[in-house]
């Protein structure tokens, strides 16, 4: 493959250190930070007129307010809508927006989710309704997009990735009796970005709809 | 068993489930017809008191009627789920009626359309999918828990296989039932203290929603049914209806986060 244009879509981490990562690794990164306002049909059209195309799209956008633990009982539906429901229809509104330009390079499309979407998470209801919807949007889209020469998957990763210290500490703890069997959880920048780059490169080309757990080792679902 | 159910697969007949769920009081979101009616039937089937919460009182009403004229206890109460009043209203009537509520069953979805890749759906069956699996599974959980933490009582949420293992014919319907099983995972973690469960039934059954597919597909159900280790797709009242039964009920209550399948071994991803 000789063109590496990838587009990251998120703020902070892990979008941040995901962009960094595959900037090193010689991608001419692009960026969409605003994770406050939601995406629309032509957000990437609008913010990217002159683009040469995306080979890479990556995902990572959860607004702050999915971040924050909440107990679902004290949320009002509005709360409940910019956690939870933005977050989804935003996954879903990039997927259309990039189809065109993947399609085009026959390109790649990851997700990266929160533990909790897999594992569930508690305070964090919101998010996890959100992040286990476009995870599984991650194997709709591999299976509906691989006849266009697409290929999609979602990487789960720590908590840590995602929320602050504290949250995510309490979270890892819920989830697992043990360390991480790898002693450490996986650097974003340095390892989780060569996985990303490495997944859309010709060597996984075989590769199709994974959902891969990139956290050193805590959870190890069936 | 319906006209479906006939193949040379050996199926034995539905022990009584009498008495499982006397004195219990439950909401089916979606009753008017399909998987809701059918598990409100089994529920009212094994004592308890239902109400039927349906958008349309033309469906809602022959449901209740027909639970009811086969001995059950059931009401119809006008509910559109998006509507945040409205699921406060059957939540109350629930309690104000009956004095309980104890199993809250979110099952009404809105037609996931016809099957086309992502890029394809129209902005009406986005929002439409999303509000009624996600923001309605948000209020009815809220506006439920008080009450099932009083009677320690348990959500059931009605997923798909499509949200486990995605759908290529209907990714967007996959996203959010997807979304679903994130959802009571989490209430799992956060309710289990207080007592009260949250699992989920991904069901393959014939509804008019399965009708309607099958008639515009003839070879769908063949082929479904080839797929399925019990080769036949399960019915809604005699299949679906007595997994909720179970999950409303004592036999339980250790379990929660789970997800369900019963859909004949159809999948076998979990």
């Amino acid at each position: 493959m000789a063109r590496r244009n990838a587009l990251i879509v998120g703020a902070g981490d892990p979008a941040d250190p995901i962009a960094d990562g595959l900037a090193a690794r010689g991608w001419t990164v692009q960026r969409l930070t605003d994770d406050d306002t939601p995406i629309t049909d032509t957000a990437v059209a609008d913010g990217f007129p002159d683009r040469d195309g995306f080979d890479l799209v990556v995902h990572a956008r959860y607004p702050a307010a999915s971040r924050r633990r909440t107990a679902l009982a004290e949320l009002t539906v509005d709360q409940w809508r910019a956690m939870a429901d933005e977050p989804l229809e935003s996954a879903i509104r990039l997927a259309r927006n990039v189809h065109g330009d993947l399609a085009a390079s026959s390109g790649t499309m990851i997700f990266l989710v929160p533990l909790m979407a897999s594992a569930g998470g508690d305070g964090f209801a919101p998010m996890a309704t959100a992040a286990e919807g476009i995870r599984i949007l991650a194997k709709s889209l591999a299976k509906t997009w691989g006849h266009d020469g697409i290929r999609a998957h979602a990487i789960t990763l720590d908590p840590s990735a995602f929320l602050a210290a504290a949250d995510a500490a309490g979270m890892a703890e819920a989830n697992s009796l043990h360390d991480p069997p790898l002693g450490r959880v996986p650097d974003l920048a340095g390892e989780v970005a060569r996985i990303v780059d490495a997944l859309a490169g010709d060597d996984f080309a075989a590769l199709v709809g994974a959902s891969l757990v990139v956290d050193g080792g805590l959870w190890m679902p069936g | 068993m319906s006209e479906h159910d006939m193949n040379d697969v050996p199926t034995p007949p539905l022990p009584p489930v009498d008495g499982l769920l006397t004195g219990r009081v439950a909401i089916v979101t979606g009753a008017g017809q399909g998987v809701g009616e059918g598990i409100a039937a089994s529920m009212a089937r094994a004592g308890a008191t239902v109400l039927l919460a349906a958008r349309r009182a033309d469906t809602g009403e022959p449901a209740a009627e027909r639970i009811r004229a086969a001995g059950g206890a059931a009401e119809f109460v006008r509910c559109d789920v998006t509507v945040p009043a409205d699921v406060e209203a059957a939540v109350a009537a629930a309690v104000e009626r009956h004095g309980r509520l104890d199993t809250m069953v979110h099952n009404a979805v809105s037609p996931p359309g016809v099957p086309r890749p992502i890029q394809d759906v129209d902005d009406e069956t986005i929002a439409l999918q999303i509000a009624t699996s996600t923001t309605a599974a948000f209020l009815c959980a809220r506006a439920a828990f008080p009450h099932l933490r009083t009677d320690h009582g348990s959500l059931i949420l009605l997923t798909s296989p499509a949200g486990i293992e995605g759908s290529g014919n209907l990714p967007l319907y996959g996203a959010v039932k997807g979304a679903q099983r994130g959802l009571l995972k989490s209430l799992a973690l956060e309710w289990g203290p207080a007592g009260v469960r949250v699992n989920a039934i991904a069901p393959v059954a014939w509804t008019p929603a399965m009708d309607v597919a099958t008639a515009a597909n003839p070879t769908l159900e063949a082929r479904l049914r080839a797929r399925t280790p019990l080769q036949r797709i399960g019915d809604p009242t005699d299949d679906i209806g007595p997994v909720a039964v179970f999950l409303a009920s004592p036999l339980s209550r250790h379990m929660t986060g789970q997800t369900l399948a019963v859909d004949g071994g159809r999948y076998l991803g979990l």
